[in-house]
Formats: C-alpha cells, structure tokens, sequence
C-alpha cells in the first residue's frame, strides 16, 4: 500500500482534485503501520474525501502528511478500543495492488468542472472498468552513475511533477540515490518511446480474446523469451510487467507471492512515503470521531467517486427519435462522445442556414432534456450534476457575452455568481464533523482554514482587489454569498475563526484598527510597508498634483491627501483607508490638516524638517532684527 | 538669502514711537515679520492627536509666539482681540482656532515648557483669563537687563527714577523695555526688589524706584 505524499494547500489542507470532495475531518488522530506507531505521524487532523485518506501533521503539516487513496483500499476494519486503547481503523490494501503498479493519482488540476468533462472525452468506456493507463512506465530503466545497473524507474515517479522534494528510490546494488535528472531522463526517455507499447496493452485490455501467451513472456527491452510466471526477465532483469490482469487472472498463485521485484531495494530509508512494503495502514482516533469515519469511509468505497473520473456521463434516457441525434448534442455541450455511436449513425447533412437552425434546436431540446431530468428528483440531480455544472458554465458564457451591451449587471457581480458554481465544493460544513465537544473546535479551525484558502486563492483574488485589505464584515458578506445560501455562516463562527488564523500560523492576519474595526490583511503586509507606500505617493509630487491644491503649501512638503483620494489610490475600502492614514499618523509618518475642506494628510515635517539649520535661521533672524 | 532678509528687518528699524498696544500699527509692521517655514505647512494650524507630533508642533508655535511678539515688542497677548498675522498663515487659508489658542497658551505657560507666558488673573474667578504676558524675556532677565542699565550704563546708583521715566523716558527710548506695560514693568521690579537691589516708594505713576 502506498501511503502517497500529500500537497496542502496555503491553510495546511489537502489539495483536492477535481470532482474531490471533502467528507470528513477528524482531530487527534496517529498512525500505525502494521502494529507499529509510525513516528512523527502521531498527531494529526484525518481527512476522508470521496478519493483518499489523508493525513496531515499538526505540528509539521508540510513534512509529514500522506495520503492513502482509496481505490487502493480493500476493506476497512474497525477496532473499538480498550481501556486506555483508543479506536482504530485498519485500512487493507487491495491484493492484486501489487500487480497494477502503475497507477498514479490523477495530477491536481485548477480547471473549470469543463475541463474535466473535456478529458473524459479521451478515456475508454466504462464496460472496461480498467484502472487507467496501466504499465505505461513499466519499460523505463535509469543507468546508476555510481555502479551502471540499471534500475527500474518507480511507477509513481512522473517527471512533470517530480521535483526535488521527491522522494528518490536509491539503486539496488550500490544503494546511492540518483540525482533526479537521470530520473527524469530516463521516464522522458520510457515515455517517448511508449504509443507502440500503450496501443499493444489498450488492445490485450480491450479484447481479452487476443492475449497469447507467447508476449506473456517476452522481455520488452532484451526481447528474451521468458518463462510466463516469471516477473523479471532472466537475461536483463527488466520487470515483465505488461500482462498485468489477465495473467494474474490465470495463475491466482501469483498474486499470493511474495516476490516484490519492483519494490525499492533498502528498506532501511526511514520514509514510509510510497514504501508498498507498508502492509497495512491503521488511523488511531484518539479524540473520537472514529464511527463518523467509518461510516463515511465505507459509504465513500461503496461509491467509488474515483471512477467517476474517467467515466462517461449517464446515459440520458432519450426518446427513441432524438437518439441519433445525440452524439452530436453531446458534442456541442462538451460531454464525452462515444465513437460507436457517431460511426454507427448516418451523419445528417443539412448545411448552411437550415442546418444552424437545426442544430440550434437541437441543442436546445437538449438543454430541456438534461434540465428537465436534472431537476426531477435530488438523486437525479446529484448524478447529473456534472452535466449541469457544464451547462451553467456555458449559460454564464453566452450571458456575460450578450450582457456586455444590455445588462446592467456589474462584471463583479457576474464573476461572483460564476465562482458560485466552483465554490460548491469549497465549504466544510458542521455536517462533516462528528459530534462531541471538541466538534465545534474542529469546525471553527476548519472554518478558519477555509476561509484562508479561499483568501489566498489566486483564481479568485479577494483580497488583491480589495487593495490587499478588506474589512471582516466585507469578507463574511462575500463568503457567505459564495455559499448559495446553504451551511451560511453565524458571525460568531465568522470570528472566532478569523481569531484563530494566527495560532493556526496561516498566511492571513486579522488586525484590529484602534477604533475597532476589523480587517483581513495578508501576513506579508505589515505596517511599514503600508507607511512607506503612503510616503512614497506623498513625496511624489509631480504626480497628481491638481490645481485646486496648487497653492497649498510650498512643493517641498510634498502634498496632502484626504481619505478617500488615499482609497482610490490603493484600491481600499474608505474605511479601511482611514484607518490606515490614521495608523501612519500614530506612528508618526503623516500629520494631519483639518480645514473646512475636510480632513488632509500630510507627510510628518513637524519631526525631522523643520529641525533643519535653515528654519532656526528663519527664527534667529526675526529675533536679531527686532532688538537693532 | 538670509543676509538679504536681516538687511531688509534691519531697514525697517527704529521701530515706531507710538505705543505697541495698538492695533494698527502692528497692522503696519506685519509684512516685515518672516514667518518661520512651518507657517506655510497647512498641518501646523491643526491641532496633532499625536502626542508626540503635538509637542514638536507646540514647540514650533511657542517659537513663532516668541519670535513674533519679540519682533512687535509684544508684551500682552490678548484672547479677544489677538494680533493679526499671528494665528493666521501668512500664505494659506489656515489659521488656528480659538480653542486651540487657548491650548497652546496654556501648554507655553508650564514651567516645563519655558514659562514663555503667564495669564494675567481674570477680574472674576468663574470666567477664564483673556489676557497673558508674553515673556520673550523672563522677568529675571528683565530684571538683570535694567539694573545693567541704570547702574552701569548710566550710572544713577542711589538715584530714584520714577517708573513713568523708565518706561517712556528720552534715556530709554532705546532699550528693549521701552514702552513696557507698567503692570510687567512693576512686576520686574519686585523682582528686583526681592534681590535687595530696589526700594519702591509711592504709588502709581508717581512711584519712584530707588537702585542700590
């Protein structure tokens, strides 16, 4: 079983992949492998989402958080613990795991539901329930500098992901790790030369009546003819893993082996990220939750969210006249098409004006159709959401486009109301966290990192449009309008989360101004900055100076701002603006004028300028004139 | 620059024989004052809230008061009726508020921060005083600067001058005391008269003063 390094995100969470959701979080949990406490993972929040389980550290979140994924899971056990014994649950891989080594997670990706969609359109059917793009790695060696064996390149190593914080399998005869370009070279290399050996394996997987046993044996890099239950190849030692299922399938002796000829050779390496020697994985729930968990756990194996992924949309129940007609609906709402369909179908050939029209109509049919049954009942909508979640992104196009020159809608207000169909999977509600007393504190830091993550996102840049600042009550307003009015937050939670952002360490900050008010800022921004930015708009003079200031002053005091100039400027809130000149002015950088034009900030010369010989001069001079 | 300045001030001088209390010869005196560089920062005639700041602009105005009052041969400093010019920028459509005045006198008149003035008692307790000395001297350094004059300069050791001669005498008229309140004068005086250097006889303007 691989327990998979795990990216987080800016508030110290797993990164979900597309379609992920989040479904459950627990506090206070430690891992054991087999029956061993796994050390440094003894204290971390567990995360159950519809397509792992993940870990992530309390005190070392970047080092120490894995994940375990859930196609990989067989069965989960559960023990109820004893006396000072607290409740765990064993994970169990799956046998036939060590086989199907190449399947790797899907890479996280920053699309629009869309994209997903778009991909779909690539992957088999689902009559083959294949796991995806198996023994696509298998033939890749990289040379050891050191010795010049030549080592297999780990299944889950991708050279576009790798970097050097990947963990590196060192050789297995000399034991020094490579450097990560001859890695990366070598999978470059693998890859390159795959299409002739990937269309060879998707033909043996898709017509299981033409594997013959003779390529069951065939070495793929020195082409020596092995015997078939062998799994390296005599001569060159090169791993025979391309007849993957069926052959275990044929020799079920197999699959009990022990042989492990592709496992890292020195176990000694104290990670236990990507060791498959790792039997079983046991989470021990030392602050409760653990039935929650269980219960969602199998509810997630049951569905299997993860095929999802590669799997084509429901089949629409369709009338009988529409139906050849579908393949070409499908194509216009980005849905996957199945080649046989179009092939079987004669094409209609209506062209020019008509032929727009038609198909205008047809689309629109669709769209009735699809809306229509979405709507019918929850479970309708639930597994047609995919296809909605297209259609609203493709509704929001065509109106964004036409809107452009009738409505009166703000763009802001648009894109707020596009973002609401991505930020359906954003929120943690309370109905993802157990009951109990520390509940509530769970909520209130997943609540807190939440809403970091959602300030920190750069898709979305809250806080960048709003200068980098914002106030606390203008950010609960867009969060909770984010949430479509469901699971809205109290204010109370509101706060007491945004409190908790600096025990948490997370890249936010809440700041409270001397009258009060309280605002969002991000960690980086400190105060100096602030004053030396106001400064640096102060002194230069050139810019901005307008008539109906001219006059005011001689140029060397720079000019004066009121608030609402200093909010334009930055892009803050008038609030917020006030409240940052007032800042710079109880440290002593501005002064103010108040005069019946209202209030006018100026850079502080009562400190430093007027101490100059020049001005004491002015003074002295008056004082000697007088007494001639 | 400067030079050009201290000639201009010094062209303008000797100062008027009249009495300062008069508005309008201060009036006329006005543009040959050089207001010091803060008068035309629009911030200085706004009050600071911050503590710090305010006292630098305090100090500032204190400064410009002194400066300006030495400049006028300004002894009293009046709420009601305050000097033109003074309270106003000479360049900007600034000037400082009443209150604020108030503030600022009152913050020149701690011993802290110089003594520079001292409010004269109001007739009646409840109203708050309207008036003050503007000490561009101290009474001590008054007090020094006559006796210098009467017993070393001229020479009347033992002699008795009435207060009036002091004030608006022909032997006076160039020194910087002249046309002093008699008020101040007296209180100089007294200073005097406590260091054992003065005997004050009779009343009013027909008191004699007695230097030992």
């Amino acid at each position: 079983m691989f327990l998979r390094h795990l990216d987080l995100t800016t508030a110290l969470r797993p990164h979900l992949y597309d379609d992920e959701t989040l479904l459950f979080v627990q506090d206070g949990v430690g891992l054991y492998e087999g029956k061993e406490k796994i050390p440094n993972y003894q204290n971390g929040h567990a995360y159950l989402t519809s397509h792992r389980v993940c870990y992530v550290d309390n005190n070392e979140p970047r080092k120490y958080s894995v994940a375990v994924d859930l196609k990989e899971i067989d069965r989960p056990e559960f023990y109820a613990g004893f006396l000072k014994s607290s409740a765990k649950i064993t994970l169990f891989p799956k046998a036939t795991k060590r086989w199907s080594v190449a399947i790797r997670s899907p890479v996280p990706k920053y699309a629009s539901p869309s994209d997903g969609l778009l991909n779909a359109t690539t992957t088999p059917p689902r009559s083959s329930p294949a796991t995806p793009a198996p023994s696509s790695q298998v033939n890749a060696t990289w040379i050891c500098p050191i010795c010049g064996l030549s080592n297999r390149v780990p299944p889950n190593f991708d050279p576009a992901t790798a970097n050097q914080h990947t963990p590196l399998p060192p050789c297995q005869a000399c034991g020094v790790k490579p450097p990560l370009t001859t890695l990366s070279k070598a999978a470059i290399a693998a890859i390159s030369n795959r299409p002739s050996a990937s269309e060879s394996s998707n033909l043996t997987s898709s017509s299981p009546a033409t594997i013959n046993p003779p390529i069951a044996g065939l070495c793929p890099r020195c082409t020596f003819q092995n015997h078939p239950s062998l799994n390296t190849c005599e001569v060159c030692g090169a791993s025979l893993q391309q007849p993957s299922t069926p052959i275990e399938r044929r020799f079920p002796s197999l699959a009990a082996a022990p042989a492990r000829p592709e496992s890292p050779g020195p176990t000694s390496t104290k990670t236990i990220i990507d060791d498959d020697t790792i039997e079983t994985i046991k989470l021990s729930f030392r602050a409760g939750g653990e039935r929650h968990f269980l219960e969602r756990l199998r509810g997630a194996l049951i569905q299997r969210k993860w095929l999802l992924q590669s799997a084509p949309p429901i089949p629409r129940p369709t009338g009988a006249s529409s139906s050849p007609t579908n393949a070409q609906n499908n194509s216009g709402l980005n849905s996957p098409v199945e080649p046989t369909n179009r092939s079987n179908t004669p094409a209609r050939t209506t062209v020019g004006i008509a032929g727009l029209e038609q198909r205008g109509a047809e689309l629109r049919q669709n769209n009735q159709v699809v809306i229509g049954s979405a709507f019918e009942d929850l479970e309708a909508l639930m597994t047609s959401a995919k296809e909605v979640i297209a259609m609203a992104e493709q509704f929001r196009k065509s109106s964004s486009g036409a809107g452009a020159n009738t409505d009166g809608m703000s763009t802001e207000a648009q894109a707020l109301l596009s973002d609401s169909a991505s930020a359906l999977g954003l929120a943690t509600t309370k109905d993802m966290l157990g009951t109990g007393s520390a509940a509530e504190n769970l909520y209130v830091t997943e609540l807190s990192r939440n809403l970091a993550e959602f300030l920190t996102d750069d898709r979305r840049g809250v806080l960048r449009r709003e200068g980098g600042i914002m106030s606390l009550v203008d950010l609960w307003a867009v969060f909770n309008r984010l949430r479509n009015g469901v699971e809205l937050i109290s204010p109370l939670d509101f706060e007491k989360a945004a409190v908790m952002w600096d025990t948490l360490h997370l890249p936010i900050r809440l700041r409270r101004f001397k009258s009060g008010l309280l605002v969002v800022q991000e960690r980086s921004r400190t105060d100096e900055k602030t004053v030396a930015s106001l400064l640096s708009w102060l002194r230069d003079g050139a810019h901005g100076r307008l008539e109906h200031l001219a006059g005011q002053g001689p140029p060397e005091f720079g000019r004066g701002v009121t608030a609402q100039e200093a909010a334009e400027r930055f892009g803050w809130s008038l609030g917020v603006a006030t409240e940052e000149l007032e800042m710079a002015e109880e440290v002593g950088a501005l002064c103010r004028d108040q005069s019946i034009d209202g209030v006018q900030f100026w850079e502080n010369h009562f400190i430093s300028t007027f101490d100059n010989a020049d001005t004491r001069l002015g003074m002295t001079a008056n004082l000697g004139a007088s007494k001639v | 620059m400067d030079a050009a300045l201290i000639a201009r001030q010094g062209a303008v001088s000797p100062v008027p024989s009249s009495t300062f209390s008069t508005a309008t010869t201060l009036k006329a005196s006005t543009s040959s004052f050089s207001f010091p560089s803060p008068t035309s920062y629009p911030p200085f005639y706004t009050l600071q809230p911050n503590l710090t700041t305010r006292a630098k602009q305090l100090t500032y105005w204190s400064q410009l008061v002194v400066s300006y009052a030495q400049y006028h041969r300004l002894f009293k400093l009046s709420l009601s009726t305050p000097p033109p010019g003074l309270f106003n920028s000479p360049t900007l459509p600034r000037s400082l508020s009443p209150s604020d005045i108030r503030l600022l006198l009152d913050w020149m008149s701690e011993p802290a921060n110089g003594s520079k003035i001292e409010w004269i008692p109001a007739a009646s307790r409840i109203t708050n005083s309207e008036t003050c000395w503007v000490y561009w001297k101290s009474l001590g350094e008054w007090a020094d600067e006559l006796y210098a004059w009467v017993v070393e300069e001229t020479g009347q050791k033992g002699a008795v001058l009435t207060v009036y001669e002091l004030r608006e005498g022909e032997q006076t008229k160039r020194c910087a005391w002249y046309g002093m309140d008699e008020d101040l004068l007296k209180k100089v005086l007294q200073v005097l008269v406590k260091r054992g250097k003065v005997q004050i006889f009779g009343q009013d303007e027909e008191a004699g003063v007695k230097f030992f």
